[in-house]
């Protein structure tokens, strides 16, 4: 139990450099982001092909930053990511998306994710995303904005999967919205709204977080996992 | 019944909500004061009498006592029936300049006059003259031949069969012209205007019969039907010189009086949504009905007997009732109809207890009965007041199937409306569902392998690069087909803000910027019609432009600038200007031919308006959006 401690405290790293967790099964996108990780100064990096290898992983150190793909060859990354946001509350958690589409990363933030990185990011990207990522700037694209302030404005529909919880949204977190789904940058925003540019993503990370549902209520992990499965 | 269903029905204008209970109920005692004052006035006016100077009044009777003097008017009580002489006698002129004649403005039952001894007029012919409730005047020229200078001879011979005692006005003697005039009113007042009347029953009786026989819940209506069709039958009716060889006939005559009053009190109860309960209509309707039986049963004088033991206490109690039922309406509902219908009773009572105070002889001088005209002209009133009041309903009816049409229209124009959002709505749904099983896929197959393509080719260096490059660009392509399948609601700003991003990242490795510049605050306007393929068309057409300058203009930054504008006709259009700050064309060939042709075609099939400057400070693409996207492809 003290050996773990203290591998924990150690897997830290008295360097200070925040330490990526990759959860990617396919083995040449899992080279080439963690090369790109790995070339960037300030960055230690584990990884993991499959569900079981990252639990392992995670049973013995936590990272600064989860970074996993949602199909793995022997689970779903929802599972993964849910685990980690009930264990490790500090760890910022990423989903790496193939296309950016909100059905999947709308599921991932739904469990505790608060940003995604496309598969094919260019290197310089990926590693300031996660870099913005840890600072507490999460990214949203336009069209995962879009998504959800349409279903905040709509009234929900069953049918339409996955679930999300927008009842917790403040008028000016979907203005903030809105603006993002029009393509507006944050500095635009922020003018738009009389508000100062630092604080724009300290919004979008507190929008991520009001839309995690929480997993004690078994119904909505249903919903979820419904909307997941299909994929 | 609906009549009484509906108290402040139509017609029948409320007054409750303008009197409270006491006020309203002094304003009606006074009205029908008011009304009884009116009637006793009418009922005073003189009638049309010659002038006094042709009057013969003086006569004598002959009894069983001798002669005893009498001065008409006079009436006769006795025993009936019997036959009462009377001699009178008037003077004529020494020469007559014109004919006379000698008139009976009243009489009962029947007269026979006799000039010098010759019967000029008997009353008995004229079968209507009979009729001891018509008022009947009659008069007869005098032959010439008759006629001595001087004191003449005037006979009467009064014949009185009951059950009236008998009755004889002042005689009037004198130049036909002198009399005739008086004569003549009254005949109109007493002979054509009761015809009048009876006409309007008849014709009320048919309209309230055929309501009734197309309306069978409306009993009231049937009822008063009957009863006006009683009351013309009895004016029409006339029986035939007395004595009667059709004493049957006679007897419905006479018992059609307590009948009638009798059915006026089933249609009050009715019309005022009283219970009416079988026993009470059988006994309301049975002295009626036990006079007409006897009439044709028995003789005239059963007849008689009937009529003054049965029938009388039975108008009596029927009109009581009437009057009664008629002002408790009145007072406790307050609405027009219910107060017109009182008036009616109060009236019909006036002259009621008038023509009983002649009957006993309380006013000796009088023997006009007044009744039977009221009541057929109250009748005629309650008629025109029911008719009114069934226009009104229709009226009603008529205005209420025509809400029921609007209302229906209006739910027809929701139900469309909402059909029309339901099938919107499904559509949308079909897209998304659509969408989502596309982006599954594109995401298990083509997504994932285009990915490792990407991952591949950057592991090979330089040599790779161009390989990747083409793989990011199909995946850019994957999401854009993606993007522009989402349900935008004709919001073309964002599919925009997702290009933007995609874009962005595209640039960030070639060091070209990519700003994003409103024109106006609203940004562009909304099409509802905006389709996917106008979409799809739009953003590779934005991909094509910034394509050549990354390719071709050696620029720092693109500009991409949108807003709306008003054209001629007023209406909102956009624009979208994407710009660079490369060096143009100019001294250059232009690029690839095709780009620009593509660029070109993608703009008309969307029915945008297309336009290229190039400078030595760079390229601008200007497009004009259309007001309305065409529905078709315009290349197709």
């Amino acid at each position: 139990m003290t050996a773990a401690a203290a591998d924990m405290d150690s897997s830290v790293g008295p360097s200070g450099a925040i330490m990526v967790l990759l959860v990617e099964d396919d083995a040449p996108t899992r080279e080439r982001l963690r090369d790109v990780l790995a070339g960037e100064p300030g960055f230690t990096v584990r990884e993991a092909g499959t569900l079981a290898e990252a639990r392992a992983v995670l049973g013995q150190t936590a990272p600064d930053v989860l970074l996993t793909d949602l199909q793995l060859p022997d689970g779903h990354g929802v599972d993964l990511i849910r685990e980690t946001r009930a264990r490790l509350p500090g760890t910022e958690i990423m989903v790496i998306s193939i296309l950016g589409d909100e059905e999947s990363v709308i599921a991932a933030i739904s469990v505790g994710a608060t940003g995604y990185l496309l598969k094919d990011a260019f290197p310089t990207d990926i590693a300031a995303t996660v870099r913005d990522l840890v600072a507490g700037h999460s990214p949203i694209s336009a069209s995962i904005a879009r998504f959800i302030v349409r279903r905040a404005q709509r009234e929900p529909d069953a049918a339409v999967r996955p679930q999300l919880n927008t009842a917790r949204l403040t008028p000016r977190e979907i203005d903030i919205l809105w603006g993002i789904a029009k393509g507006f940058s944050y500095a635009d925003i922020a003018a738009h709204l009389g508000l100062s540019r630092q604080t724009v993503p300290g919004h979008i990370k507190s929008i991520y977080r009001k839309l995690e549902v929480n997993t004690r209520g078994e119904a909505v992990f249903e919903a979820v996992q419904q909307g997941l499965i299909k994929l | 019944m609906s009549a009484g269903a509906q108290p402040t029905g139509a017609g029948a204008t409320s007054l409750s909500a303008r009197w409270p209970r006491s006020r309203f109920a002094l304003l009606h005692l006074s009205l029908q004061a008011t009304f009884v004052v009116l009637c006793l006035f009418a009922i005073n006016v003189s009638l049309p009498t010659p002038d006094r100077s042709h009057a013969v009044q003086e006569a004598t009777v002959a009894g069983p006592n001798g002669a005893a003097p009498v001065r008409l008017p006079a009436t006769f009580p006795g025993p009936t029936p019997r036959l009462i002489n009377l001699a009178l006698s008037f003077t004529a002129p020494e020469k007559l300049t014109e004919e006379w004649s000698v008139m009976t403005p009243r009489f009962t039952n029947a007269a026979q006059i006799l000039v010098n001894g010759v019967v000029v007029l008997d009353t008995r012919r004229k079968a209507s003259n009979n009729r001891p409730d018509r008022n009947a005047a009659d008069i007869a020229v005098i032959p010439a031949q008759l006629l001595r200078p001087g004191v003449n001879e005037l006979g009467v011979r009064l014949h009185v069969w009951g059950p009236l005692s008998g009755f004889l006005d002042t005689l009037y003697v004198g130049p036909d012209s002198a009399l005739r005039d008086a004569y003549d009113w009254r005949v109109l007042l007493f002979s054509t205007l009761p015809v009048v009347f009876s006409s309007w029953q008849v014709i009320l009786a048919m309209v309230l019969g055929i309501m009734w026989f197309k309306r069978r819940q409306e009993t009231a209506y049937g009822v008063l039907a009957a009863a006006m069709a009683l009351g013309a039958l009895h004016t029409f009716l006339i029986p035939p010189e007395q004595p009667s060889w059709l004493a049957g006939v006679r007897a419905a005559a006479i018992g059609s009086a307590p009948l009638e009053s009798s059915l006026v009190l089933v249609f009050c109860m009715l019309f005022l949504g009283r219970r009416l309960t079988p026993l009470f209509t059988v006994l309301a309707l049975a002295p009626g009905a036990i006079i007409v039986i006897t009439g044709l049963a028995g003789g005239p004088e059963m007849v008689r007997l009937a009529f003054i033991w049965l029938g009388l206490p039975a108008i009596a109690l029927s009109l009581g009732g009437v009057v009664w039922l008629t002002h408790a309406a009145a007072l406790s509902r307050r609405d027009l109809i219910s107060v017109l219908l009182a008036s009616a009773a109060t009236v019909l009572m006036t002259c009621l207890i008038r023509d009983v105070l002649t009957i006993v002889g309380a006013l000796p001088d009088q023997r006009i009965f007044v009744t039977r005209m009221a009541y057929a002209a109250m009748m005629t009133m309650i008629g025109a007041c029911l008719t009114w009041r069934f226009a009104s309903a229709l009226n009603e009816v008529d205005s209420f199937a025509g809400r029921l049409v609007t209302q229906v229209r209006e739910a027809e124009d929701k139900l469309r409306a909402s059909f029309a959002r339901e099938e919107q709505r499904k559509h949308a749904a079909a897209l998304a569902s659509e969408r989502t099983r596309l982006t599954r896929d594109l995401h298990d197959g083509l997504g994932g392998q285009l990915v490792s393509i990407v991952a591949l080719a950057e592991r090979n260096g330089a040599h790779g690069a161009q390989i990747g490059e083409a793989a990011r660009s199909a995946l850019r392509d994957l999401r854009l087909v993606i993007d522009a399948m989402d349900d935008i609601d004709g919001d073309l700003m964002l599919a925009l803000g997702a290009w933007r991003e995609r874009t962005a990242a595209r640039l960030r490795p070639h060091d070209i910027r990519l700003d994003w510049r409103p024109l106006s605050p609203g940004g562009l306007p909304v099409h509802q019609e905006l389709r996917p393929w106008h979409v799809i068309q739009l953003l590779r057409l934005l991909d094509e432009a910034v394509t050549n300058t990354v390719k071709h203009a050696n620029a720092s930054s693109i500009t991409v600038s949108f807003g709306s504008f008003r054209d001629q006709g007023g209406a909102a259009r956009g624009r979208i200007i994407i710009a660079d700050d490369g060096h143009g064309f100019s001294g250059q060939a232009t690029p690839q031919g095709r780009g620009l042709d593509n660029m070109r075609r993608r703009a008309a099939r969307c029915g945008v308006a297309y336009s290229l400057d190039s400078e030595p400070d760079g390229v601008r693409i200007t497009l004009d959006l259309p007001e309305r996207f065409p529905e078709t492809d315009n290349a197709a």
